[in-house]
């Protein structure tokens, strides 16, 4: 992080001049020497809402150094509110009035005592660290609905000498709830300065920026007074008789417990055989929308850039002397066709980075997460692990990048692991050609086949490594708080979206082009003398030659032939490409329906019998079987790499593959014996 | 000693009088604003056999192997 020492900040950088300012962002990085403001609070308290209204487009995302938790951190220029523009005609200096501010939203915490490696984090950054090394001044959100259970953390700290302003949220669903907080009453009984904000709708941010320059600028408060003795029960007991007296003083009366509409809608929702029902619904409805309304999209951007684009490139390479060159390859087959496949990805994730947000704003992802709580904690996953899973039937890279619903990082990794062997739809056009191959009337039954297959590895896997690598991770018990509902914000949804898809761009978007451009550049180099670089048939390139090579490997599971493995190695790049990969190593036409495979059909079948000694039916389903548990794609790959780093991508691969050959192997053997 | 929460009737004041007997557990749910001697009621069944708990405006749902470690008695 970045380190500030608050005593050696010029006090020009925390006071701002009295002429008048607009707020404006030119898009710089915050400086080292700028003040670091840590936002902290409880899950649900609008702290991230909050994050994003303050940093705008600005923000960097990821894992914190040596952990896999992820922080978000901004750049905050905030304007006293004293010295904000009134006038119909700016004229003022931007610099005039603004702090540059570095804001990192840490993990959501109830307390200073960890449960999780994200809450450690939390209060390693807030109170582990020397004094110099802190966060100069921290926001705490807490939930004006729901202040008692806010307040705990903000007791703890108030137990160090450490500047903090408290940001009320939700006044909104408290008054409605008839809880009126005194807000003056409740500052001067904390201690620190209190604001009212509702960061959804941006209401109350000058004020807190005021109130936070003001904190900047002022020594740390003295430490609250507790009890002298060490017992930590008694701390406890003494914090708990100071929330009680804060929040009697600050609403005058005892929280109100009366039902709300929240309650009654959350009295079907959260029910028994009803509750479910819904979540059977709104997981359909996601499905559908990220496979079926994002699908015409993708084809649309993948005919685009395999159409007039690659054309367009084509007619200006001619017209420069490079046509039917190596080079016309490279920019055609190479670039284009991974930039084009990038970008197809684009509108399947901004729909399921939309939906998450709009799930995760209504407070629906809460409810989603106690409705499946009982069926996921038997694989050791808390209930809205389903979620991502679900969504990886339709395409496993959002639903990897899903997987942030998941409050604690060890969760995330592991959900993240699980995910690549749920089958999605790429895998499915495959096993429908496959099935009209090898099974004929039973076809669909073999389909059906793969993804009850599919649900059973996730189990297994899932318990595996629970006994195993995940052996030391408690199964907390389900306690959870439910945030009133909200009407999602369209700005909100907005802005959550587009940060977390242009991460994806960012982070993904360089793995997936090089690796196609590699894949076209393997497929190019001639092994055999005589042939000219990228006029290369597949079988004479070093991607042949490799194929080759590998191909002895999979002969246990009756499908060692090159023309199979190569199609393997081009899956691992995108499913979507296995049958013209097979179309184009057999030289025959791609059918247009998959489940009418005509002579690529008979191609395929012919080479499954061969490399099975007359066994093609359980070789197919061998094959069927690795298709789907090994790698899924190199764009999972990438949005793996993102959100769980290296080591534990490159642990996933090496399981998925073992898996695979493992059960391709059982298949084959066993189904030899009887077909 | 009180009743178990998973025979607690729904809609009824009641009041904390067992947190059980695991600290992490007791702790966490202490964090939340449901301590022994606090107030609370349930207000509605959740799949799975838990129940929905609302204590000082927080609405807390608990999975049913927690509501049979905790015991409270009607009446706030």
């Amino acid at each position: 992080m970045s380190v500030t020492d608050r005593t050696s900040l010029p006090l020009s950088l925390i006071t701002p001049s009295a002429k008048a300012c607009c707020r404006t962002d030119t898009g710089r990085g915050a400086a080292p020497t700028d003040p670091v403001v840590a936002l902290v609070g409880a899950p649900n308290t609008g702290k991230s809402t909050l994050f994003n209204a303050l940093t705008g487009a600005g923000v960097t995302m990821g894992n914190w150094p040596g952990t896999t938790v992820e922080v978000s951190r901004g750049l905050w220029r905030s304007t006293a509110a004293e010295v904000a523009c009134d006038c119909e005609t700016c004229t003022c200096d931007d610099a005039d009035g603004r702090l540059d501010i570095t804001l990192i939203d840490l993990p959501g915490t109830y307390s200073l005592d960890p449960h999780s490696p994200d809450e450690a984090l939390t209060r390693e950054l807030l109170v582990g660290k020397p004094a110099a090394e802190r966060p100069d001044l921290s926001v705490v959100t807490c939930d004006a609905a729901r202040l008692t259970s806010c307040l705990y953390l903000v007791a703890q700290l108030r137990e160090q000498k450490l500047p903090m302003v408290v940001a009320l949220t939700m006044g909104d669903v408290a008054a409605k709830r008839g809880v009126h907080i005194d807000v003056s009453a409740l500052a001067r009984e904390l201690g620190c300065p209190v604001v009212e904000i509702d960061p959804r709708r941006r209401g109350g941010l000058m004020a807190l920026a005021e109130a936070v320059r003001d904190g900047l600028g002022r020594p740390a408060p003295a430490p609250r007074a507790t009890p002298l003795d060490d017992d930590d029960l008694a701390l406890e007991d003494d914090r708990f008789a100071w929330i009680a007296h804060v929040v009697d003083a600050a609403t005058g009366a005892a929280a109100q417990n009366a039902r709300t509409w929240s309650d009654r809608v959350d009295r079907w929702v959260t029910a028994p055989v009803v509750g479910p029902l819904i979540f059977l619904a709104v997981m359909w409805l996601v499905f559908q929308l990220t496979t079926t309304v994002a699908a015409p999209l993708q084809d649309l951007l993948d005919d685009v850039f395999s159409g007039p684009v690659s054309q367009g490139a084509i007619v200006l390479l001619s017209a420069i002397g490079l046509g039917g060159s190596w080079v016309q390859g490279l920019v055609v087959d190479g670039l284009i066709a991974g930039v084009g496949m990038l970008l197809t990805f684009v509108p399947l994730m901004t729909l399921m980075f939309a939906l998450l947000a709009i799930l995760e704003d209504s407070g629906y992802l809460a409810r989603a997460a106690v409705v499946t709580d009982r069926l996921m904690r038997s694989i050791g996953l808390p209930g809205r692990a389903f979620l991502p899973l679900i969504v990886g039937y339709g395409c496993n890279v959002p639903a990897i990048s899903g997987t942030r619903i998941l409050p604690n990082a060890r969760q995330r990794i592991l959900t993240a692991l699980l995910v690549p062997f749920t089958s999605c739809t790429a895998r499915l056009t495959v096993f429908v050609m496959m099935g009209a191959i090898f099974f004929g009337p039973y076809a669909g039954t073999a389909v059906f086949a793969m993804y009850v297959t599919s649900i059973l590895i996730i189990i297994v896997v899932g318990l595996g490594l629970r006994s195993t690598l995940w052996r030391k991770e408690p199964i907390d018990p389900l306690v959870i708080d439910l945030p009133a509902y909200q009407v999602p914000t369209i700005r909100l949804t907005a802005s959550v979206t587009w940060l977390r898809l242009k991460g994806f761009l960012q982070t993904a978007g360089g793995i997936i082009v090089i690796t196609v451009a590699a894949v076209w550049l393997l497929q190019s180099v001639p092994v055999t003398p005589g042939k000219n670089f990228a006029e290369v048939p597949v079988s004479d390139s070093v991607y042949g030659v490799v194929s080759s090579g590998i191909a002895p490997v999979f002969a246990p599971a009756g499908f060692g032939s090159w023309e199979s493995a190569s199609t393997l190695l081009v899956g691992f790049v995108a499913k979507e490409a296995v049958i013209s990969s097979w179309a184009q190593t057999y030289a025959v036409a791609e059918p247009d329906n998959h489940a009418a495979p005509g002579d690529l059909g008979a191609a395929v079948f012919q080479t499954f019998t061969e490399s099975s000694g007359g066994h093609p039916v359980p070789a197919a389903l061998a094959f069927m079987v690795f298709l789907m548990a090994y790698t899924p794609c190199v764009a999972t790959l990438a949005a793996q790499w993102r959100e769980i780093g290296p080591r534990w991508t490159l642990f996933g691969v090496g399981m998925q593959l073992v898996v695979a050959w493992t059960l391709a192997v059982a298949v084959f053997q066993v189904g030899r014996l009887f077909l | 000693m009180g009743i178990n929460l998973a025979a607690a009737p729904l809609g009824t004041p009641l009041t904390l009088t067992h947190a059980g007997n695991d600290q992490a557990v007791a702790h966490r749910l202490a964090r939340l604003g449901l301590r022994v001697g606090v107030a609370f009621s349930l207000i509605s069944r959740t799949a799975g056999g838990g129940r929905v708990a609302v204590v000082a405006g927080t609405r807390i749902a608990l999975g049913k192997p927690i509501l049979n470690q905790l015991q409270a008695k009607v009446g706030a």
